[in-house]
């Protein structure tokens, strides 16, 4: 998971003065506990990891739907569209470059043998390659992301300003105007 | 002339929607394959972070708000080639349309003009490369000028048909917009990109401190233009609210004539447009005739409010009231392009008018149309002694008076004005009695 983005978005939050007040309040939790449970699921059953990952995007995305008057959860849906294109069009398994797996400090084995429940290997006849995990991460904790997977930092950076009552608003951004929605 | 408007809506329509959207798809299959090979990975999470960033740091202009995208996409083809162009313009509708409720023709419609400026940039720019002789910094120049111009162009078809307008007029609107701050944007890219290609990624930090130099000022600029802007606009009011008072001032000293200034100045704005002077004149009309008879103010009350007819004497001084105005709004030192509206609205076309006995063309075209608005008035509004006029014979009456008193063209003008009105209409502004403009300008509009 995120968990030094999330480290990182914290910490900027507190510089910025951002405090927990109040939680924001999401609709239908229960869709994103889902969707974990589903992902859980997935490792324990290597063989039907696929059919489980896919279930879990379905059930993820419909939390995001529901909580769609964030912004960070828009930002959520730019990433999930993306790495939903390259999981589904190469049979529920994102494609990991092994060039830049090596890498990192992780045992290849299962990936290459068709065991890990997540990833496959990236050949030349995975499609949309430049969606799949290509992008060597070096920072704070090492690891190969894809492009869908920066919008889901980028998501998970805005939510937790959100969450810490220190939002940032793109939109007003873009409109030229301050950036901080609420104090 | 109907259908033909029709017809040609109905190819820009064609053009537009099909068009537009088929050309992007083509032009994305073709990127494609770019994006799939293996060295522009890296090339293309780059510029996605770029667009990202781009995407949210918009210029603020007086009265548009561009964002940098455009010099990013440009920098883009010049370094790489039009599939990056494309890849960002993707990433950047991508975004929006997660973020924003979009209308999914007019997004489809947006990224194609989009891409196809892309797409042709970039075809110029691989065509000007095999000229050996030509240098890269001049080719850039024109290709930004190309990019701006494409964009432009098919920007314009798009808003054009969707808002129905003529697509030259949006075009010429669009560009006087934005033109000068947009170039200087893919200018920037363009001058970063060369100095990238050659220094590598150091000199984007002094280009990134340009720019957001640059942007910081426009914002100071246009923040402050905005608040200028705000301040005229008050002042207009005030004006407006100002000169209403004086109108109403008049007429409550002259019990024959409730609303009469307001009437006057409501008839000549709708005579200056029939004639279609541009709107600040007609509004200038409109405030002359508001205030015409402001000299009133310097009769005395026996005289104005006299029942029964004048003596020569007491009609001498009725007279005055041209020159009394006159004197007093050339004292109060403002309001001077207002002067012949009050001085000379009693003029006659053959020279028999007052104060000045001007002839013809001599009495400004103000005080032409203002002297039939208010002989027209004068004659419908009732009076306490006395009803007015119906509106057929007051027309007569001008029509008789076309050439000698009247300017012949104005009049006719005028005439055919009137009678484009409805029984309820007229009736509406002959007896409105200047409580309030609003009242006036609902029943009309």
């Amino acid at each position: 998971m995120l968990l030094d983005v999330i480290c990182v978005s914290f910490l900027v939050a507190l510089i910025r003065g951002g405090r927990i007040k109040e939680l924001p309040k999401f609709y239908k939790v229960g869709l994103l506990i889902g969707s974990l449970v589903l992902q859980a699921c997935a490792a324990f059953f290597p063989s039907l990891s696929g059919i489980f990952i896919s279930i879990s995007y379905v059930l993820i995305l419909g939390f995001f739907l529901f909580n769609r008057q964030f912004e960070d959860m828009r930002i959520f849906m730019v990433g999930w569209f993306l790495n939903a294109l390259a999981i589904w069009s190469n049979r529920g398994k994102m494609p990991i470059d092994l060039e830049q797996a090596k890498r990192l400090p992780y045992d290849l084995e299962p990936v290459i043998n068709g065991t890990n429940f997540k990833h496959s290997v990236l050949t030349e006849s995975s499609n949309l390659p430049f969606l799949t995990d290509v992008i060597y991460m070096p920072s704070i904790i090492p690891r190969v992301i894809s492009i869908g997977d920066i919008f889901i930092m980028l998501g998970a950076f805005l939510l937790v300003q959100r969450l810490m009552n220190k939002p940032i608003s793109l939109l007003q951004l873009r409109e030229g105007k301050s950036y901080a929605t609420k104090s | 002339m109907q259908p033909k408007v029709s017809l040609q809506r109905m190819t820009k329509g064609i053009v537009v929607q099909i068009g537009f959207v088929v050309a992007a798809i083509l032009i994305l299959y073709s990127s494609l394959f770019e994006w799939q090979s293996r060295e522009h990975w890296g090339v293309l999470v780059a510029y996605t972070l770029l667009t990202i960033l781009s995407t949210f740091t918009p210029v603020r202009l007086s009265n548009t708000i561009l964002t940098v995208n455009n010099a990013v996409i440009f920098s883009g083809i010049l370094l790489f080639g039009t599939w990056i162009g494309v890849w960002c313009a993707v990433i950047e509708a991508l975004i929006i349309a997660f973020l924003v409720r979009v209308n999914p023709v007019k997004a489809a419609v947006n990224i194609g003009q989009l891409v196809m400026t892309i797409w042709t940039v970039g075809a110029l720019k691989d065509w000007l490369i095999t000229f050996d002789s030509v240098s890269p910094i001049l080719s850039d120049l024109f290709l930004a000028l190309v990019y701006w111009f494409v964009n432009l162009v098919l920007c314009g078809l798009g808003i054009s048909y969707f808002y129905n307008k003529d697509w030259v007029g949006t075009i010429k609107e669009m560009a006087k917009g934005f033109t000068s701050t947009y170039l200087l944007l893919l200018i920037l890219a363009g001058v970063g990109s060369r100095l990238v290609e050659s220094y590598g990624l150091m000199p984007l930090i002094p280009m990134m401190a340009a720019f957001v130099t640059i942007s910081y000022v426009f914002h100071h600029y246009y923040s402050s233009v905005q608040k200028l802007q705000q301040k005229v606009e008050e002042i207009k009011t005030f004006n407006h609210r100002f000169l209403t008072t004086m109108a109403a001032s008049i007429d409550a000293r002259d019990h024959y004539t409730s609303g009469h200034s307001q009437r006057v100045a409501y008839w000549g704005r709708e005579i200056a447009r029939a004639i279609g002077l541009p709107s600040d004149k007609v509004e200038e009309i409109y405030f002359g005739g508001i205030l015409h008879d402001i000299g009133k103010i310097g009769i005395a009350d026996e005289i104005l409010n006299k029942k029964g007819k004048l003596t020569p004497e007491e009609y001498d001084k009725i007279k005055q009231h041209t020159v009394i105005g006159y004197e007093i709004i050339l004292q109060a030192g403002m309001f001077h392009e207002l002067l012949p509206a009050i001085r000379s609205h009693h003029e006659r076309i053959d020279g028999k008018g007052y104060p000045d006995g001007l002839k013809g063309l001599d009495i400004p075209l103000m005080a032409r149309i203002l002297a039939i608005s208010d002989a027209f008035d004068a004659m419908v509004a009732d009076r306490p002694y006395r009803k007015g006029l119906p509106v057929e014979d007051a027309l007569q009456e001008i029509r008789r008076g076309a050439g000698t008193q009247f300017d012949s063209e104005l009049a006719e003008q005028f005439i055919r004005v009137v009678n484009q009105l409805s029984r309820e209409e007229l009736e509406t502004i002959i007896q409105h009695d200047g409580q309030t403009e609003k009242q006036l300008q609902e029943a009309i509009h």
